[in-house]
């Protein structure tokens, strides 16, 4: 906590704040503002009810009406601020609507109506989180399922892709053979290619082996990565020789060299990779909308476009999806983040 | 127990030959110290032995097997690496067991055998670090202790001690002799220090350019080198080498004229076996600076007068770097501590039996064998 109020009070000299940091923490609150507004408006919203995301102008906070229990009513009564003929105000309670006249009663005494314009009335409003959004869209959607879909291609396809990426990587690295280099430099050039360009072929070949519509057919075309085999086999690289001819002298087989020493070694290089399997696979929109066309097969990304509905959109829902749909990446990205600098660092310069 | 014979083994990169018809016989039990300067082969040799490296030409044979096509984990070597090599992910007590789990060995005798050797090395106590919290000397105990714990018939050392500091070295040189008086396992050890090579060898095999030179006891090298290389490289300082020809040779021997006093022919005659030398035949004469003498002539040694450039009291003993007429550099190392100061001009004599001739062409063979 005091190292938090260090960085955030850090100043250029010791005496009064220079212009520049005036200017520095002005660039940086816009910047927080520009990045971060957007993303706090979101979540913001997501907990707005439908009504009150329809609201002009629109709020920042979420608001509901405040409704309170009258004896004689079924249901609770919303409550308003009433100007009355005399100029006074009290907190009237709606019974019924009827065009421009609104029935009201008091809470406290309910057996007196009172028959207001509805341009004397505002609503009374409180800070109310519409949680229901979240509580609603697993039970009204398979909202359930389609954070299993994403959850399952994400971890598994990363899982193999540490897997696959990690064995070409020390092959590439420890293993002494013909062709060495030029098998690297043909996986590096394949960076050049935009996936674009081979969405068909690549559609076609996951058709013919009967994937699609199948979570595994938007894992198997992705756990290659070039930028992977990359990215560990320059970490793999600086993994001293030594200790593989000492394994090896331990009678220890090439696969458990692999799995019990190299492994554990590239640790740091695996999780930046694994932190960017997890945001490609996460995020990854076009090409499991290519291959799953099923709604049950659906992943988040996939719901949450198809939630936008032809005629009307449920905002306070696609709102609620989204947040959780970011909440993932978030954690990853805040928690790891510093296995991504340090990884890409010591696997960019030797 | 296990032999290891190599006969006729070569190593090629490409065109490029680095070890060239290497033969030897290596008994059981024998320490043997592969001594060479930096990039003599020495090391690829005993990577080679280790199955780290392949065999380009010839035979190693373990036991009298033939292992050439054996790989590194199966022929039941064990090394301990310049680096340590330690896995730096596990602790001490993993790093010795790693090995016996690699045999599938039940879980009681790796703990048994761990205990054991750490107790050997006095690493009881430091069994749950890891090899990061360890010093030097440590980290080389627990080298060589990953080494011991497998019960191989053969060590390899590949520089152990290179990255001790001075005291440790020693220290460690000791354990090692001591280990392998106590193992009596066939240990090969590679280093580039002449001294541990002297202090620690059965057998010493001198190495130069991928071809072995010479190979004998520390003190058949020290007394009897081949060649002018090994004369060099044996003993500390180096040896005194200094050119000339021959100026007669009779029944009893062949007498020396040096450059550095060419017409003072040696009345001493150098005795002669089994090499042939003829009059005026160019040499080189070697002499150990222990072996010369200051002072008046004496009678069987060759005489010359030297200047002192620099003088080096170490107390018990004292060291001369003169220069002689013909500008050459002469040596002396002298027990207890001398009088002389710089620019002094003294008679240094050459005991003429304690002198090594060598031919003075390229290969540079030793002439006379004492």
């Amino acid at each position: 906590m005091a190292s938090l109020t260090t960085v955030l009070t850090a100043r250029r000299g010791r005496g009064r704040p220079d212009w520049t940091d005036w200017f520095s923490y002005g660039y940086l609150l816009l910047g927080l503002v520009l990045m971060f507004g957007p993303v706090l408006w979101l979540v913001l919203s997501s907990f707005k009810s439908a009504a009150a995301l329809n609201e002009f102008p629109p709020q920042l906070l979420p608001y509901g009406q405040r409704s309170v229990a009258v004896a004689g009513q079924e249901k609770p009564l919303p409550l308003y601020r009433v100007t009355m003929p005399d100029g006074s105000t009290r907190e009237l309670a709606e019974v019924r609507r009827i065009g421009i006249q609104a029935t009201l009663v008091d809470p406290s005494a309910p057996d007196l109506e009172y028959k207001v314009n509805i341009r004397d009335r505002k609503p009374v409003r409180e800070f109310r989180l519409a949680t229901g959004n979240y509580t609603e869209i697993f039970r009204e959607f398979s909202f359930g399922t389609y954070l299993w879909n994403s959850v399952f291609i994400t971890v598994v396809a990363t899982l193999i892709t540490l897997l696959f990426n990690a064995m070409a990587a020390f092959a590439l690295s420890k293993y002494r053979f013909g062709g060495r280099d030029a098998v690297f430099l043909l996986i590096i050039s394949t960076l050049m290619i935009p996936p674009t360009i081979i969405l068909v072929p690549n559609f076609l070949v996951v058709s013919q082996l009967g994937l699609l519509n199948s979570l595994w057919g938007v894992i198997w075309p992705a756990v290659a990565t070039p930028t992977g085999v990359f990215l560990l086999r320059q970490y793999m690289l600086t993994i001293p020789d030594e200790l593989i001819d000492a394994a090896r002298m331990d009678h220890a087989s090439e696969w458990r060299i692999f799995w019990r020493i190299v492994l554990p070694l590239s640790a740091p290089a695996l999780a930046v990779l694994a932190i960017f399997s997890v945001m490609w696979r996460w995020n990854d929109f076009l090409w499991p909308l290519i291959v799953l066309s099923r709604t049950e097969k659906f992943t988040l990304q996939l719901a949450l476009n198809a939630f936008q509905g032809e005629l009307t959109t449920q905002w306070h829902y696609l709102l609620a999806m989204t947040v959780i749909t970011l909440l993932p990446v978030t954690f990853v990205f805040a928690f790891l983040q510093k296995y991504i600098t340090t990884g890409i660092a010591s696997a960019g310069v030797k | 127990m296990a032999g290891l014979q190599l006969k006729g083994v070569a190593k090629r990169y490409g065109a490029t030959t680095v070890i060239h018809h290497v033969d030897l016989d290596v008994k059981d039990g024998e320490f043997v110290v592969f001594v060479g300067p930096s990039g003599c082969g020495k090391s690829t040799l005993l990577r080679m032995i280790a199955g780290l490296e392949s065999v380009s030409d010839g035979d190693i044979l373990i036991d009298g097997m033939r292992v050439n096509d054996v790989s590194a984990a199966q022929r039941g070597l064990a090394m301990v690496f310049q680096s340590y090599a330690l896995y730096p992910h596990m602790t001490v007590y993993q790093n010795l067991a790693f090995g016996l789990e690699n045999l599938r060995t039940p879980r009681a005798t790796i703990e048994a055998k761990v205990h054991e050797a750490a107790q050997m090395l006095r690493l009881d106590a430091l069994l749950e670090r890891r090899p990061t919290q360890l010093s030097g000397g440590q980290r080389q105990r627990v080298a060589i202790g990953r080494a011991i714990v497998r019960d191989p018939t053969i060590f390899l050392f590949d520089e152990p001690l290179s990255n001790l500091d001075a005291e440790l070295r020693v220290q460690m040189r000791a354990e090692i002799t001591a280990l392998h008086a106590r193992l009596g396992a066939t240990m090969i050890y590679v280093t580039h220090d002449q001294v541990e090579a002297m202090t620690m060898a059965d057998r010493i095999v001198v190495l130069r350019a991928g071809r072995v030179e010479q190979v004998g006891t520390p003190l058949e090298l020290y007394n009897r080198p081949g060649n002018r290389f090994v004369a060099g490289f044996i003993g500390s300082p180096q040896m005194n080498f200094l050119s000339g020809r021959i100026a007669a040779v009779h029944e009893t021997g062949a007498h020396i004229a040096l450059d550095a006093a060419p017409n003072a022919a040696s009345d001493a005659a150098l005795p002669l076996r089994g090499s042939s030398v003829t009059a005026q035949q160019p040499i080189r004469l070697g002499i150990r600076p222990e072996h010369v003498t200051l002072g008046a002539a004496t009678a069987g040694s060759l005489h010359l007068t030297a200047t002192i450039d620099r003088i080096e009291q170490l107390g018990a003993a004292s060291f001369l770097y003169c220069s002689l007429g013909s500008g050459e550099r002469l040596t002396v190392h002298t027990a207890g501590q001398v009088e002389y100061a710089r620019g002094n001009q003294v008679t240094v004599n050459l005991p003429i039996t304690d002198t090594h001739l060598f031919d003075a062409s390229d290969a540079e063979a030793a002439l006379a064998l004492r």
